[in-house]
């Protein structure tokens, strides 16, 4: 069969008729189902699929990471702590799908309340990458670039990502991931991992897919006091405009640094020419901060983790235990707590905890957050004389999961190197596949300044209709 | 001795919603977990919104206690587990409160130094089965109150005894109310902190002590508790202290050293609030009237007496607002003011009652002191009458018109008739026992039902006796 693009899906979605209509539920439930079989890829499949309302996405089925809510469809945050726990509202993105006609196929399978970079800390199944299923499809948003990658019907993914959630698999998965500005997206309904970092984004099989999603789920939300009242953009009006002219930073830094596969960064440079090409000049730079990223990136992630995970104490929802008089609240909420949440998630509850205690508060936490300040400094300064900076998306290729498994937890963290700069301060980035090593696919990194999504979901587009990467 | 008291007040403020989401703040006698959202209930993926009423309510309170406000607040989360914490975690302000560095002062002149002012969310209601911590085996949690706005307002150990702490709470909550952000009636309006060290001793801090009268028993009971503990150990050692309504005495929760570690962080999900100049000023030149000027003006405007103005505002703004009421309906403010601070407050204060829960009506009452006033009726029926007015809320108001003072040519025919058919009383009267009359005055209250004043029927049956005596000797 051939697979249609949503692009040209759209130019018939509004004269579907009643039959079409529910054929392309049926086949996408039927589809999601094997996709689920072999890509472990879903937590919860949605048995009631219906469409609200005849709005753009008229047929077009919407995948969701598993720590939004969706109203009576359960949502674990890929967590046991929750693993009944059916929310009773929906979040502000899902309900802006539905009005726009979009019909919510599943949750999708992620790290345990977002605590990874490959989608190995699950409480469930490890998603498995489409393009090779020994390896890992990328974290925390795996489920969802897995998904997005096997689906052969008209799909695209609501992901999130606090520190490269979503960059991460669309790189190793060869789809595309936006991961707009903070305030872009409302968060509300969105169970929070840090939730000064936390975005909710988009991942879809081309940059036309990511771009729309994000169109649709954009805009400011008086229930969550950081989303930012802007002009809402068309990023489809704007994204085919050519990019001549356009100034590429390149941080010579993120090239070198010392996880980086050689390959994966040679890859990046060749695919540089092409812009040139498209009439768009670039120069190597420095952004010297960028070591300071990941250390200060994690305490002030594990340390808002740890406050946010305080409320999983077995009442009112999630998981939970017979009640016995011996027990004291306390004693109650550790039982809980020990067999609720994963390794994963206690490692960076005890170091969150550590890091904001007084007498380390100073030290960690305080310290932390200026360096956010001064990194977002360091941003400006670039974006005040370029238009985007590109870097790899992963310094390497995906993993096989045996040795995800196995890896270190400090060079796990390092693997977000490319991604938690401009998730820590907040900036817009796109992921394109670009070239493919070990015939896996690479990924490349544009990163824009505070709502320069427009941009950088223009440069992506110019450069995916050159690139002929599959 | 040398004792130094200190408060964190919590005062529920009476916005309309929540601190945090848009359920009711003031609801009375709703079902338990009837008022409540995902919001308030700390549900996953639920995320607050400030209630920008209660920062304005916040900025009042600071203003009203002389504090500096700060340009830009933030909001914190305080971390500890406890059962009546939705989310395990407290919003609340920790680095920079809206009001710092104030002060109110007290009628000895001493002022108590405010240390801050800042705004929090409440935690829900917990309910013992038993009313007590140690003898529940569970207990129930009612999320109504949970994310309510508090106030805490902090001051410095400045107090000496607990006659401060008493005046400078009544004058607190005086201010509060004239705020109009506080209804003392509300369930848990006022609860406090209550720091006590003694001389040479190490401050105690005893936790959550709900009302005024507990605060002054939990005062009264840590300082005698902290001298015999100095008299046995030579020292008190710091620690913090929870208080039993029921015994009215204290207990160790925990020493110093296993105190909570709170790891407050920001609140990532509250931006900073920014307090302009032009805001500040805005807020300041629309406060209402507080209780000093309104003193002021009572003395002034109503030429009444300094310490009637005191009791009127300062005991309960209510009062002031009753007595000035009744001031429509008769002109009279000395003698309204006197009534009111005396007879009135002191059958408010039997039954434990504020003027606005009762059914005393100004109009009412501006009437029955009016009528003494033109002795139409007695002090003593009048003092019944309040009493009655008080207690049932019955209304009064014909009881005060069929009502005809006794006069005196009346009182005279009666009281012949008693001394006649008393004449061995009266003998024993002459003979200088003062008190043998006693009988027959009573006997003609008696008669008259009290529509008659005591006093004048006693100068009324020593004159007969005295007249008799005189015509006797002629």
């Amino acid at each position: 069969m051939i697979l249609l693009t949503i692009e040209s899906f759209l130019e018939r979605n509004q004269n579907l008729k009643r039959e079409e209509l529910d054929d392309i539920i049926a086949r996408a439930k039927e589809r999601s189902l094997l996709i689920d079989k072999e890509y472990d890829a879903f937590i919860t499949l949605n048995d009631n699929l219906a469409v609200e309302s005849k709005g753009i996405l008229y047929g077009v089925a919407i995948s969701v990471k598993d720590n939004i809510c969706t109203k009576g469809l359960r949502t674990t945050a890929g967590s046991r702590i929750l693993e009944s726990y059916i929310p009773p509202f929906d979040a502000t993105v899902i309900e802006k799908v539905k009005r726009a006609g979009g019909f919510i196929i599943g949750k999708t399978a992620m790290d345990e309340f977002g605590f990874g970079s490959f989608s190995i800390n699950c409480a469930y199944k490890i998603p498995k990458n489409p393009n090779d299923k020994e390896r890992v499809t990328g974290g925390s948003s795996g489920g969802a670039a897995a998904v997005t990658k096997a689906a052969d019907f008209p799909h695209i993914a609501i992901a999130q990502s606090t520190g490269g959630s979503i960059t991460a698999p669309a790189a190793f998965t060869g789809t595309v991931g936006i991961t707009p500005t903070y305030g872009r997206v409302s968060r509300y309904g969105l169970i929070d991992y840090s939730n000064s970092m936390d975005k909710i984004g988009t991942i879809g099989k081309d940059v036309f897919d990511a771009a729309l999603l994000l169109q649709i789920i954009q805009g400011y939300d008086p229930r969550d006091s950081t989303s930012i009242k802007l002009n809402e953009e068309s990023y489809i009006d704007s994204m085919n405009k050519e990019i001549k002219g356009f100034k590429i930073a390149i941080p010579k830094e993120y090239y070198d640094y010392n996880y980086v596969d050689k390959r994966v960064a040679d890859k990046i440079m060749d695919s540089l020419s092409k812009l040139e090409e498209l009439g768009a000049s670039f120069d190597i730079i420095s952004m010297p901060m960028y070591k300071y990223a990941i250390s200060a990136y994690y305490i002030v992630a594990i340390s808002e983790a740890s406050t946010n995970l305080a409320r999983y104490s077995g009442l009112r929802y999630g998981l939970q235990k017979q009640l016995d008089s011996s027990l004291t609240f306390d004693e109650y909420a550790s039982i809980i707590r020990e067999q609720g949440f994963g390794e994963e998630a206690k490692r960076r509850i005890i170091l969150g905890t550590f890091a904001r205690m007084s007498g380390y508060r100073d030290a960690f936490y305080l310290k932390a957050l200026k360096i956010r300040k001064l990194l977002i400094d360091d941003y400006k300064r670039v974006f005040s004389r370029y238009d985007a900076i590109i870097t790899p998306s992963m310094p390497v290729i995906a993993p096989k999961i045996k040795d995800a498994l196995s890896m270190e937890p400090l060079k796990v963290y390092g693997m977000d190197i490319m991604t938690v700069g401009p998730n820590f301060t907040g900036m817009p980035t796109i992921s394109i596949p670009v070239a493919r090593v070990e015939g896996m696919p690479i990924g490349m990194q544009i990163v824009g300044d505070h709502f320069n999504e427009a941009k950088i979901i223009r440069i992506a587009r110019n450069l995916e209709k050159v690139l002929n990467y599959e | 001795m040398n004792e130094k008291i200190g408060l964190e007040i919590h005062v529920r403020l009476n916005t309309k919603t929540k601190l945090f989401c848009s359920d009711h703040n003031n609801i009375k006698n709703a079902k338990p977990n009837s008022n409540t959202c995902p919001v308030c209930m700390g549900f996953p993926g639920s995320k607050p919104v400030l209630n920008k009423e209660a920062v304005r309510y916040g900025v009042m309170i600071a203003l009203a206690l002389n504090c500096s406000i700060s340009s830009k607040i933030f909001f914190s989360r305080k971390t500890y587990f406890y059962p009546d914490m939705s989310k395990n975690y407290q919003i609340t302000q920790y680095e920079i409160p809206i009001g710092r560095e104030g002060y109110l002062e007290i009628s000895n002149g001493k002022r108590i130094r405010i240390r801050r002012v800042h705004i929090e969310e409440d935690p829900a209601k917990i309910l013992y089965p038993t009313n007590d911590l140690n003898t529940s085996e569970y207990l129930l949690v009612d999320y109504n109150r949970s994310g309510m706005p508090l106030s805490e307002i902090v001051t410095e150990p400045d107090f000496s005894d607990k006659e401060e702490v008493r005046e400078f709470m009544d004058k607190l909550i005086s201010i509060l109310e004239h705020l109009g952000v506080f209804d003392a009636q509300a369930d848990a309006a006022l609860r406090a902190d209550v720091n006590v060290s003694i001389e040479n001793g190490e401050r105690v801090e005893v936790k959550n002590v709900s009302g005024l009268e507990n605060i002054e028993r939990a005062i009264t009971y840590e300082i005698i508790r902290q001298r015999s503990a100095y008299r046995l150990n030579g020292r008190v050692e710091r620690e913090t202290r929870h208080f039993s309504e029921v015994s009215g005495t204290t207990t160790k929760l925990r020493a110093k050293e296993f105190e909570e570690d709170y790891g407050y962080i920001f609140d990532p999900d509250l931006p900073i609030v920014k307090l302009s100049d032009e805001l500040i000023e805005k807020i300041k030149s629309e406060l209402p009237e507080l209780p000093d000027k309104r003193i002021e003006r009572f003395i002034r405007s109503y030429k009444i007496e300094k310490s009637f103005a005191s009791i009127l505002v300062n005991k309960d703004k209510q009062l002031a607002d009753f007595f000035e009421e009744s001031l429509k309906y008769y002109n009279n403010p000395e003698s309204l003011a006197k009534w009111i601070t005396t007879f009135l407050l002191k059958s408010l204060n039997w039954h434990k009652l504020r003027i606005n829960q009762t059914h005393v009506k100004p109009e009412v009452f501006a009437l029955l002191i009016r009528s003494v006033d033109e002795n139409k009726i007695s002090d003593a029926y009048a003092k019944d009458l309040i009493k009655i007015y008080v207690d049932t809320g019955k209304d009064i108001t014909d009881m005060i018109k069929s009502y005809n003072a006794i006069n005196k040519e009346d009182i005279e025919k009666i009281a012949r008739r008693y001394i006649e058919s008393n004449m061995k009383a009266v003998s024993e009267y002459k003979k200088g026992n003062i008190r043998a009359i006693d009988f027959i005055i009573g006997s003609i209250l008696k008669e008259t039902k009290k529509r008659a004043d005591p006093k004048l029927v006693k100068e009324i049956v020593i004159d007969l006796i005295d007249k008799e005596e005189a015509s006797v000797a002629q």
